[in-house]
């Protein structure tokens, strides 16, 4: 097992302002199966593009085999032997399974012609061999996302991978089908092979991973034998404490802008014990059909901050679409204010029109208010001047009104998302990841925004986030949501720990 | 600053497209000067090229060019203004020649409101498969393009034919339905002005309307339209798409009222596709459309003029106007990725 077949080292990438990978290390040996943890937006998903040859490190050395290596493309990392199987499908949906498994693929010896006879004799081999069995001859759009997995992986196979790299495999699969991926896994390491795998379940990677290395917020924390650790250390490694990475919080730029915001004109709403919002045993419709939220009861009094944690895709966005009343419940009962501001988690493409200037993305969210409006028209210079307070108040660095929401920095537009939205004095607030990918002065600025709105104007403020360490630092009361149920934490149990392995879904018991 | 890179895109654009032009001309075994200078006096030459060609030329195309850049600006792609045209035509010519009799105050405004009416149900079809049922209406829109210009040649050979019944065409419109002819002794008509008019209303009410900033946030960012929770961005597609329709309806019932007085199979060159370069090279932008419309209304008046000097066939210019399409469609995405 000291056979090392790739070995990835100080990896570097940035996306726009954001660093997604921040010297990020990986050692792949041959016949291992290797895990991969971290939280949402850890750079997991990046790291696997470019052992995939897809997205290129801006900094770092891929080694693969020994030698140095730079994967210029999806095929050379192929030719490498790397074989990736992504977390969202690529597969055509005009084609037929057999088609699909032929695409990229020549035939030796014909270079021209598709041999589909020949790779249908070599996938149902394979297919035998593996136990992946999938319906050759159906069309993709009439398969579940199980079969679409096993087709997907069956492709990845066919090119006799060195290395196999599985994104998150296991969220679509049913237990059953798990517990066959898995043996089929150990097979194939077994031959030899190596096989990286990125998974949310912790106990799912205990149970399967021979290492397991762990990524927080770019880098590698936590590099270890799976059979040394316990999901207690894992879900340590993943969620621990940004401040003992050696960020000291020191900005005294966000403690001004906080104290300045106080004197703005804040009704004087009494705090406390007023509910501002209900949900009572909410049901939901995902965009996939299935139920997105389950039973969902919630009360929001004025003047606390509610914080809802979870693993991205257990229903976070429903949850905040149908509190800002941008999307109908199923069943239930529903009861939001009139104003509800709302911070959605894309800010470049939701919190703001990336092509409209700042003046007119101030103006997406208040044009219908009629202190705005004449008649038909708009007030525009109302509106400018309302803009340019929001940018000095929210310290937003700009060239002007005239500016494009997409020349500012991440940083700077969420400042103007949350300036816009607190300025309408929202009786509700949801933000729904509100500092993903922030630095951080712009995140202290983000948190410091929304506790002052809950408790200096007594609004009731929902922070949807996959970030544990947030909601703990900001929240008053703490929900899990877990396949789209709300599970309040008792305030004696808020500790890291027990709302981490809350999240993950583990066993641990909490009450 | 955005002004001024729209601005030198489409400069660019015309130098680039001017370039490729004469030496296409060069190669083809045209001088490029006498075709140019010929060209130039067709349609910017005297006053008479100007104001009885090129400007009466420009008229569709500029109405058509606002149609297409009203719909482009909030993300509807109305590639039917030429069968909306033709839709605008085909009742602007029936109603003119079915109450002949009526007075002109009535006769040619009840003309042009009927194009418009026929425009905007021209535009209907695909605006509700794009809205209801989440048609992409670009397809759509194309294929309603020969469903109008078919529907237009049926009409001439059969219900509106011309009483004698040899040409395909319609009778020719009363006088009292025609548009009054704006400078004594051309053929400048009152429809330049409605050009204008139309002009001025997109500019100001994309500008400074609550419906027209509606349209563009759409336009610019349908995500960000629909999480902000205050734009009914369904409503917004509609309406802008049945103004669009409307507006190039109306472009029909202009060159009827205006400029033609009968309808006739091939009544329009292909203004509803040339109007998608009118509308881009101006950026979209409506007082600019004007401009735009006037410069390819002169290059199509000294398209006839080159012809006849040069030697050089008119169809060049239909070569030329596409150039300017795929320039400034490059020049665009050059520009976006010098500035992200």
């Amino acid at each position: 097992m000291t056979d090392v077949f790739a070995h990835l080292n100080g990896i570097i990438r940035h996306f726009g302002q954001v660093k997604a990978l921040d010297s990020a290390n990986l050692e792949i040996h041959s016949g291992e199966i290797h895990g991969i943890l971290g939280e949402n937006g850890a750079g997991k998903t990046t790291l696997l593009n470019i052992l995939g040859g897809i997205i290129h490190p801006d900094a770092g050395s891929l080694e693969v085999g020994g030698s140095q290596v730079r994967l210029q493309s999806a095929r050379a990392a192929w030719k490498m032997g790397i074989g990736l199987v992504h977390q969202h499908f690529t597969l055509v949906p005009g084609l037929s399974v057999l088609e699909n498994l032929a695409l990229g693929r020549r035939h030796r010896g014909h270079r021209w012609r598709l041999h589909l006879k020949e790779i249908r004799k070599e996938a149902s081999e394979l297919s035998k061999f593996t136990g992946l069995t999938v319906p050759f001859e159906a069309s993709i759009e009439e398969l579940g996302v199980g079969d679409r997995q096993r087709i997907e992986i069956l492709k990845a196979l066919l090119r006799d991978p060195q290395l196999l790299v599985l994104d998150e495999p296991t969220a679509v699969l049913a237990p059953a089908e798990i517990d066959q991926l898995f043996q089929l896994l150990r097979t194939l390491a077994e031959e030899g092979r190596a096989v990286v795998l990125v998974a949310h379940k912790l106990d799912e990677i205990l149970s399967i991973a021979d290492r397991v290395t762990v990524l927080r917020r770019g880098r590698t924390v936590m590099t270890a034998v799976g059979a040394d650790i316990d999901t207690a250390i894992l879900a340590d490694a993943m969620v621990r404490s940004s401040s003992s990475d050696g960020d000291v919080p020191t900005t005294p730029d966000v403690l001004s802008v906080l104290g300045q915001g106080s004197d703005h004109s804040a009704p004087n709403r009494e705090p406390g014990n007023r509910s501002v919002a209900e949900l009572k045993g909410v049901d939901v419709y995902g965009p996939q059909g299935g139920l997105a939220l389950q039973d969902v009861g919630l009360e929001v009094m004025s003047g606390e901050v509610i914080g809802v944690a979870g693993v991205e895709g257990n229903g976070q966005r429903e949850l905040a679409l149908v509190l800002s009343g941008r999307q109908e419940v199923a069943s239930g009962k529903l009861q939001i204010p009139e104003r509800v501001g709302f911070i959605p988690q894309d800010r470049n493409r939701e919190g703001l029109a990336a092509d409209l200037d700042l003046t007119e993305n101030v103006a997406l969210a208040l044009h219908r208010d009629p202190r705005f409006r004449l008649g038909p028209l708009l007030r525009w210079s109302l509106i400018e001047l309302h803009a340019a307070e929001i940018r000095s108040r929210f310290k937003v660095r700009s060239s002007g009104g005239r500016a494009l929401a997409r020349e500012l920095s991440g940083g700077n537009q969420q400042r103007l998302v949350v300036g816009r939205e607190l300025s309408r004095l929202p009786e509700l607030l949801i933000a729904e990841n509100p500092t993903r990918g922030l630095d951080f002065t712009a995140t202290a600025f983000v948190r410091g925004e929304l506790k002052r709105l809950a408790h200096d104007t007594a609004a009731g403020v929902v922070l949807i986030s996959t970030d544990l360490d947030e909601i703990l630092e900001v929240a008053d009361r703490v929900f899990v949501i877990l396949r789209g149920k709300l599970t309040p934490v008792p305030s004696a149990h808020d500790s890291r720990e027990a709302v981490g392995a809350m999240m993950l879904g583990s066993r641990l018991e909490v009450h | 600053m955005r002004r001024f890179d729209q601005l030198a895109v489409a400069v660019l654009a015309l130098v680039a497209t001017g370039i490729i032009a004469a030496g296409s001309l060069w190669l083809g075994g045209y001088d490029p000067l006498v075709a140019g200078a010929a060209m130039f006096q067709g349609s910017f030459g005297s006053g008479t090229a100007i104001l009885s060609v090129t400007m009466v030329r420009a008229v569709p195309l500029i109405v058509t060019g606002l149609a297409v850049a009203l719909a482009f600006r909030a993300g509807v792609w109305n590639i039917g203004a030429e069968g909306q045209l033709y839709a605008g035509a085909i009742a602007a010519a029936w109603v003119g020649l079915s109450w002949g009799n009526a007075p002109g105050w009535f006769l040619t405004p009840a003309s042009l409101a009927a194009a418009l009416l026929a425009g905007a149900a021209w535009a209907a079809i695909p605006a509700f498969m794009k809205v209801r049922l989440g048609i992409g209406e670009v397809i759509p829109t194309i294929l309603m393009n020969f469903v109008g210009i078919y529907l237009a040649a049926f009409v001439v050979h059969g219900p509106l034919q011309e009483n004698r019944g040899v040409f395909p065409q319609t009778d020719l419109i009363s006088d009292a339905a025609r548009l009054s002819i704006l400078v004594e002794g051309t053929r400048l008509h009152a429809g330049f002005l409605i050009a204008l008019l139309v002009g001025v209303i997109l500019w100001a009410g994309l500008r400074w309307t609550h419906f027209g900033f509606q349209a563009r946030s759409v336009g610019a960012s349908p995500d960000a339209a629909r999480v902000s929770g205050r734009i009914e961005s369904k409503r917004v597609l509609l309406v802008v798409f049945l103004s669009s329709g409307a507006i190039a309806g109306l472009a029909g019932g202009i060159e009827i009222t205006g400029v033609t007085f009968a309808l006739y199979e091939g009544l329009s060159p292909g203004w509803g596709y040339t109007a998608i370069a009118v509308a881009l090279l101006a950026g979209l932008h409506p007082a600019w459309v004007v401009f735009t419309g006037l410069l390819f209304g002169g290059l199509e008046a000294g398209a006839g003029a080159m012809q006849r000097e040069a030697g050089v066939p008119a169809a060049w210019v239909s070569a030329v106007e596409a150039l300017v399409i795929l320039f400034v469609l490059a020049g665009d995405q050059i520009r976006r990725r010098f500035s992200a």
